[in-house]
């Protein structure tokens, strides 16, 4: 964590909700991007990065500045996402994900830049299954090292290795012909 | 070691997180092993696919709408404590005094007396039941907690 965000989090600590703006600022763009991959829906990424962000807020004291906010805040969002994630399983137990609906497909807001192939990689991504592509969010959109992934998942850095390589290879295998013959899938 | 090992460490080297010590070892492999060269290389273009998608940052009125939104719900929490807390006290008090007179006055027929008590004694059970319950979701739901660091 660096000088300047040390200070901003002395101030929420403090109860300045104006330091706490200028932190959610900072993240809202990749906290909604990480939700909006592991739901599947605009609507409630915007609700459940919001929802994590008030968590926080109510536990910015326990923060101890070991790991960067957004480390921590993002361990807070990914509980938030499976939380909903869990009310929306169907009596099989399968995880419901909505597809992507007009609206979603109107506004360009989340990502900076669509196209069908990246559409393809991402669809191919919400197939997954949970404990894989909550992985694959960590690691890939939310910049996480092992140590961290293995902090937020509280397991072995092995686990995150072995439990990485294999979301990668069932991600090869969902894409399409064309990706996946560059990627081996 | 079988080729079958070398696989996550493959997955570490690629993402730069393999222990020095181990990467020696892995590239003498990758030297001798076309199969390992080429899970190497797929697992290379996957992270380029991945990395292509990316998040864009919100505009200043996305973002306003959105703090505003944040924000409101922080400043409504003490809010809703405060009204909760004088309702439960209030709801008690008067539930109290409404038990009170029920049993003190001997116009009313024993029968609704016993009725009110059962009511409130069941109110309180299922109460304290529910109570039980949540907590001991939320102490067993790992998703429902934040992680201290």
């Amino acid at each position: 964590m660096d000088e300047a965000e040390g200070a901003l989090i002395r101030q929420c600590q403090a109860g300045d909700k104006d330091a706490f703006g200028r932190l959610v600022k900072q993240c809202a763009g990749r906290a909604i991007g990480a939700a909006y991959m592991l739901l599947g829906n605009r609507d409630d990424a915007m609700e459940a990065s919001q929802d994590a962000f008030i968590r926080a807020w109510r536990n910015i004291r326990r923060f101890n500045g070991r790991s960067k906010f957004y480390t921590w805040y993002s361990a807070v969002l990914r509980n938030v996402c499976l939380s909903r994630l869990r009310k929306r399983r169907h009596p099989t137990g399968e995880i419901l994900v909505e597809p992507p609906g007009e609206a979603e497909r109107d506004d360009p807001s989340i990502l900076a830049e669509r196209n069908e192939r990246t559409d393809l990689v991402r669809k191919a991504i919400l197939r997954l299954p949970l404990k894989h592509r909550e992985i694959i969010v960590m690691s890939h959109f939310q910049h996480m090292s092992y140590k961290e992934i293995a902090e937020a998942l509280a397991i072995p850095i092995g686990t995150v290795m072995s439990r990485l390589h294999n979301a990668r290879k069932a991600l090869r295998g969902l894409l399409p012909e064309e990706i996946g013959r560059k990627t081996g899938g | 070691m079988s080729c079958e090992e070398y696989l996550s460490k493959i997955t570490a080297y690629a993402d730069g997180e393999l222990p020095a010590d181990q990467r020696d070892e892995l590239e003498a492999h990758l030297r001798s092993c076309e199969s390992c060269r080429r899970e190497l290389a797929e697992t290379t273009a996957l992270k380029e696919e991945l990395a292509m998608i990316k998040f864009s940052e919100p505009t200043d009125a996305e973002f306003e709408r959105y703090w505003s939104h944040v924000y409101n719900r922080l400043e409504r929490g003490i809010g809703w404590i405060l009204f909760s807390l004088g309702a439960i006290v209030l709801l008690c008090y008067g539930g109290f005094r409404l038990v009170e007179q029920v049993i003190t006055d001997p116009t009313i027929a024993w029968v609704v007396k016993v009725g009110v008590l059962a009511l409130v004694f069941g109110t309180v059970i299922l109460f304290v039941s529910l109570l039980r319950e949540r907590l001991a979701v939320r102490k067993a739901d790992r998703y429902s907690r934040e992680v201290e660091r």
